[in-house]
């Protein structure tokens, strides 16, 4: 096993306990199958995201085929070998300029998980496209009280210039549920806490729950009326606008809708220990993320969200390491140029932040679910949309996948992909995965090759 | 909107290089025998004939006039010209000479743009109230502190500020948290025997008519919620839904709760809403009403809702006429701090310093105080300069600052004893003075571990001369770290070796030359003289040939430069006003700015008389394409 320098949270600890099998396996086959003869465990995807390019020497293995010895950055997952996919030669190509000149940053973020370009703007009219994420939970997040997770790190940006002409929302999310309107990520354990598991306990909850849902959908209901008289005498920017309101409310209809359908069954109430609230955003940046990363395995192991994406830091973040004894800033680093010294600095990061994946990794494994673990019925995608940080560079990105998707994926190798093969064609081979198959995402060229064994292709 | 900053002489490509370009009167047209032959080499084969890239066809253009036609096209080639978008990295560059006629002639072409003729105000796309608005709003409008505020996501940045309505969305999390926030508001507000209860719950129609009486309190709070007049259908509306919680055996009170708590999702609420007669119509150019620009001021000022004075004065219709009294008014409210942080903040910079993370060994003076020392002082000097309504200049050289304790020791000011602030006069020794030798600019203009020249260059560039540079082409090889390079030399040598390449050249000579002209402050704006074992070299020389011997020479030719300055601060700040990113058109406004504020010594009252009385700020207009 790892060892963690940080001591664990207690209160995930217990939290952990109380979510476990029981509660689960009782629940799970009612609920989610309902009529299905063959037990199937939820599949669940989630995305992770570095900012800033990795230092690929320490990246890559040595060569394809069955991992091995791991490079020295990804050392962390070695608990996690057989489970682990590296996947080598995929390219994010709309995160190039095609005819836009600088911005490497925001388009890196803003095509990571779209595979479609930025439009160049600071602000009127953003716009790139669908995340693989916003798709996936599109198809499979009805029923599910959180159709999709986005967490991250880093609030906002405190200062106006992003990335050369680029508005922030570009370089602060990755998660796109429209072409123009970008999912706002939590950063706060403690608020990401209370929305997945209330403030309460359950059965508190349920007691008032009808009178004060029947009052909500009143609420609702009036807003959602007075947002369609004021549409009308609206012009087009403001409508389209206005439409991001309709969506947000029907979401949290459905939301009631759901909760009220969950509180109906009996077997629900695990009750929730009083102290297992975070305080709120712990000072120190490991503590930070692996909360959120715990918060993320609890989320996916109770079965509350099946799509999660979480965004380490901004893209482009000049965050220092001073934890780990760099305090140079991050992106200031990346410009290394060749310089010895800065690159190995670089490396110290990122194996921080694998540290952090191997936590979450960890989480997921530890979690038991029929024969196997929640991670076994998982896709956890971990990677950056920049390739080298000092030359910005967008083929060959750091790309891994953790997780057998209920068995359809083989892991334990290194795959090497053709030269250009674009990144997007991982994620329709993921959403093959979910019974969410589509025939194009972004600049999708078509499913990858190899997942699941070296001839078969699914 | 940058176009005619390159006209000052900050400009990068010196423009004395070549004649004006633009046909005079009777001249031949320089069209034909200039600008055609440098499309066509360079720019027609995909934006020209059948292919028209991008819906742009650059050879249907005939003349001189081009420009003065079709502004808004040309101002687009203009922007990606200097962006260095275009041509496309995988076709040739532009010589320095072909980029020189053809932005020089757009550049003309916009400069004829006539005022007069095109009146147009802009359309501020709906704005949703942001974090900060929000908490203020609900503090003004209920008195009441709203904690959870603090946890909605973080409103995205376009143009340099948090509050443009292009850029804000609305996801489903932040709807969901203003749910849960108006639930807890709303019972707050009307928690059994509380003031805010009683407030709200007053009624004149006696209590005996529950109907009438709750009518006149949902008007009321909805009249000041919605920041304009509701109709009697709308009161109906929130009557019916109180009426809904009292026939389920709820109280009185808690169906007013209800009915509060669907105001504040509402959607009239979270945006700020503005009408057109036509939003189709473009050309339908009107005034927004008194209600809109009594919201449209209080939160540009207050960045938060119109109070009592304001309502009544749009009740009355004699807001317009009352104009400067009223600004004069809410810049002395309290209220007015908003302004200092909010736009300060973001103008300057000086938000990043809550994330500003030096090497603790390097800089062991660093601590939280000192970073609260820092940002404070900025605040209450900015502050200074709008409550004494002092020239705009002060920004850039001044002869006082604010200080405590931990700051004056960090700036070698002796007898500054305690950790209060207090007004420190700053004699020319002390080597400081302006927010460019602030220490919380000079700050976040650094790296962890050192100064950034380039940044600082940058940041003079951008935010006080309004002249940002392009960014760096692709293909310029970075600035050598390799081992061999540092030992050659301090940052100063190095990075002059690496201006030795051209096309680094072109921009890194007046960028670097302002950062080097800080360097006697390091990372935490310490004063020094030397960096490692090499003294400091603050001297330098701009483009054009000024001279400079250190950082106070250097202000100084910053401050002789009031026209450039004053017009970036009036772009900025109309931007934030505005709420949108500013457009070809605007330079009108900006120009009548500029001239109010050359007129009135520049005094801050006057850059805010002069936003506030644009078309921009007064007027819309529909939308184009909208139909």
């Amino acid at each position: 096993m790892i060892e963690f320098t940080l001591p664990r949270r207690t209160f995930l600890r217990g939290l952990g306990t109380a979510l476990a099998l029981p509660f689960l396996e009782a629940m799970l086959p009612a609920r989610l199958f309902a009529g299905e003869v063959r037990k199937r465990f939820p599949r669940r995807l989630a995305f992770l995201y570095v900012p800033n390019g990795i230092n690929m020497a320490d990246w890559t293995p040595a060569a394809a085929g069955p991992l091995g010895r791991l490079p020295r950055i990804l050392k962390p997952l070695d608990p996690f070998q057989a489970d682990l996919l590296v996947l080598s030669g995929l390219t994010q190509d709309k995160a190039r300029p095609n005819g836009d000149g600088p911005g490497d940053h925001a388009r890196a973020a803003a095509s990571f998980l779209t595979g479609c370009q930025a439009f160049k703007t600071h602000g009127a009219d953003i716009r790139v496209g669908v995340s693989v994420d916003q798709v996936a939970a599109r198809m499979i997040g009805g029923g599910i009280r959180f159709p999709s997770l986005e967490l991250g790190c880093d609030r906002g940006m405190n200062s106006g210039n992003c990335d050369s002409g680029y508005s922030c929302a570009y370089s602060a999310n990755i998660s796109w549920k429209t072409e123009s309107m970008p999912m706002a990520k939590e950063t706060d354990p403690k608020a990401v806490f209370e929305r997945l598991f209330g403030n309460g306990s359950r059965a508190e909850a349920a007691e008032g729950l009808s009178k004060r849902e029947r009052q909500q959908k009143s609420v609702l209901d009036f807003v959602r009326e007075d947002a369609r008289r004021l549409q009308a005498k609206l012009g087009a920017t403001d409508r389209r606008k206005l439409e991001q309101y309709f969506a947000a409310v029907r979401e949290i209809e459905q939301r009631l809708d759901q909760a009220k359908a969950e509180a109906k069954k009996p077997d629900q109430d695990g009750g929730l220990p009083a102290q297992g609230r975070p305080a709120g955003i712990p000072k120190d940046y490991a503590e930070h993320m692996r909360l959120l990363c715990d918060l993320l395995a609890l989320a996916f192991q109770a079965d509350l969200t099946r799509v999660a994406t979480f965004m380490l830091a901004n893209e482009g973040s000049n965050r220092s390491y001073s934890m780990i004894g760099v305090s140079d800033g991050h992106h200031d680093l990346s410009h290394h140029g060749g310089n010895k010294e800065k690159q190995e600095k670089i490396h110290q990061i990122n194996h921080f932040h694998i540290q952090q994946f191997a936590h979450l990794l960890s989480r997921l494994k530890e979690a038991k679910e029929g024969d196997g673990t929640v991670l076994d019925h998982c896709m956890i995608v971990y990677g950056s949309g920049i390739g080298d940080g000092n030359r910005h560079n967008h083929n060959d990105l750091p790309v891994l996948l953790a997780g057998r998707a209920g068995g359809t994926i083989l892991p334990g190798r290194h795959l090497l992909y053709p030269k250009d093969t674009p990144l997007n064609n991982l994620f329709l081979s993921m959403l093959d995965r979910i019974d969410a198959s589509t025939d194009k995402l972004g600049d999708s060229t078509g499913r990858l090759s190899q997942l699941f064994g070296p001839t078969r292709n699914f | 909107m940058e176009f005619y900053k390159f006209l000052g002489p900050w400009i990068f490509f010196c423009v004395c290089l070549s004649p004006t370009l633009l046909a005079g009167d009777g001249g031949p047209s320089r069209f034909d025998s200039d600008i055609v032959p440098i499309l066509q080499k360079n720019c027609t084969v995909c934006h020209g004939g059948a292919k028209k890239k991008a819906g742009l066809a650059l050879d249907a253009f005939k003349g001189d006039v081009a420009v003065v036609k079709d502004l808004r096209i040309w101002e687009k080639v203009l922007k990606r010209l200097r962006a260095r978008e275009m041509p496309p990295e995988e076709r040739p560059r532009l010589s320095g000479a072909e980029f020189q006629t053809l932005t020089q002639w757009i550049e003309a072409g916009l400069a004829q743009f006539d005022c007069n003729a095109n009146k147009d105000p802009g359309r501020v796309t709906l704005r949703r109230l942001n974090r900060i608005e929000f908490k203020n709003t609900i503090r003004d409008l209920l008195g009441l502190e709203c904690q959870l505020a603090d946890e909605f996501p973080a409103d995205d940045i376009g143009y340099g500020f948090d509050n443009i309505g292009d850029v804000m969305s609305l996801p489903p999390i932040l709807m969901e948290k203003y749910l849960a926030a108006a639930e807890k508001l709303a019972a707050e507000a009307l928690k059994k025997g509380s003031a805010s209860a009683q407030r709200i719950l007053a009624c004149q129609s006696g209590e005996a008519d529950k109907k009438a009486c709750a009518r006149e309190i949902l008007g009321r709070l909805a009249e000041r919620a919605f920041r304009r007049p509701v109709t009697e259908e709308e009161v109906g509306e929130l009557a019916r839904l109180a009426e809904l919680a009292a026939s389920e055996g709820e109280s009185f009170e808690k169906g007013i709760e209800l009915a509060l708590e669907a105001v504040l999702v509402s959607p009239r609420f979270l945006f700020r809403i503005e009408v057109d007669p036509d939003p189709a119509d473009p050309d339908l150019v009107h005034p927004i009403n008194e209600w809109e620009l009594a919201t449209r001021l209080s939160y540009f000022l207050w960045s938060s809702m119109p109070d009592e004075e304001l309502f009544a004065q749009a009740r009355a219709e004699t807001l317009r006429r009352n104009l400067e009294a009223q600004v004069a008014r809410m810049l002395k409210d309290p209220k007015s701090g908003a302004l200092v942080e909010n736009f300060s903040g973001q103008w300057l910079g000086t938000r990043a310093l809550k994330t500003f993370t030096p090497d603790r060994t390097l800089f062991p003076e660093f601590d939280e105080e000192l970073r609260a020392a820092m940002r404070q002082e900025t605040e209450l000097f900015f502050e200074a300069v709008l409550r004494e309504d002092r020239s705009l200049l002060d920004f850039i050289d001044a002869d006082f600052t604010f200080a405590n304790d931990r700051l004056a020791r960090l700036y070698g000011i002796p007898g500054v004893q305690g950790s209060e602030f207090r007004r420190v006069p700053l004699p020319p020794e002390a080597q400081r003075g302006g927010v460019l030798t602030q220490a919380s600019v000079l700050a976040v203009t650094s790296n962890p571990t050192r100064t950034s020249p380039v940044k600082r260059g940058k940041w003079v560039l951008e935010q006080i001369l309004g002249a940002p540079p392009p960014p760096p082409p692709g293909e310029v090889p970075e600035l050598s770290e390799k081992a061999e390079a540092v030992q050659s030399g301090s940052l100063r040598q190095r990075m002059e070796a690496h201006r030795a390449n051209p096309s680094c050249a072109v921009c890194h000579l007046e960028m670097d030359a302002i950062g080097f002209g800080f360097e006697n402050f390091n990372a935490v704006g310490a004063w020094r003289t030397r960096d490692g074992k090499f003294p400091i070299d603050p001297a330098g020389t701009l483009p054009g040939g000024r001279s400079f011997k250190g950082p106070a020479e250097l202000k100084a030719i910053l401050k002789g430069n009031s026209e450039a300055f004053s017009r970036c601060l009036a772009e900025k700040m109309l931007t934030y006003a505005l709420g949108r990113g500013l457009e070809y058109y605007d330079k009108c406004h900006i120009d009548q700015i500029v001239a109010a504020l050359a007129r009135n010594s520049h005094r801050f009252s006057s850059l805010i008389l002069g936003i506030v009385k644009t078309d921009a700020f007064q007027m819309r207009r529909g939308e184009r394409g909208s139909k």
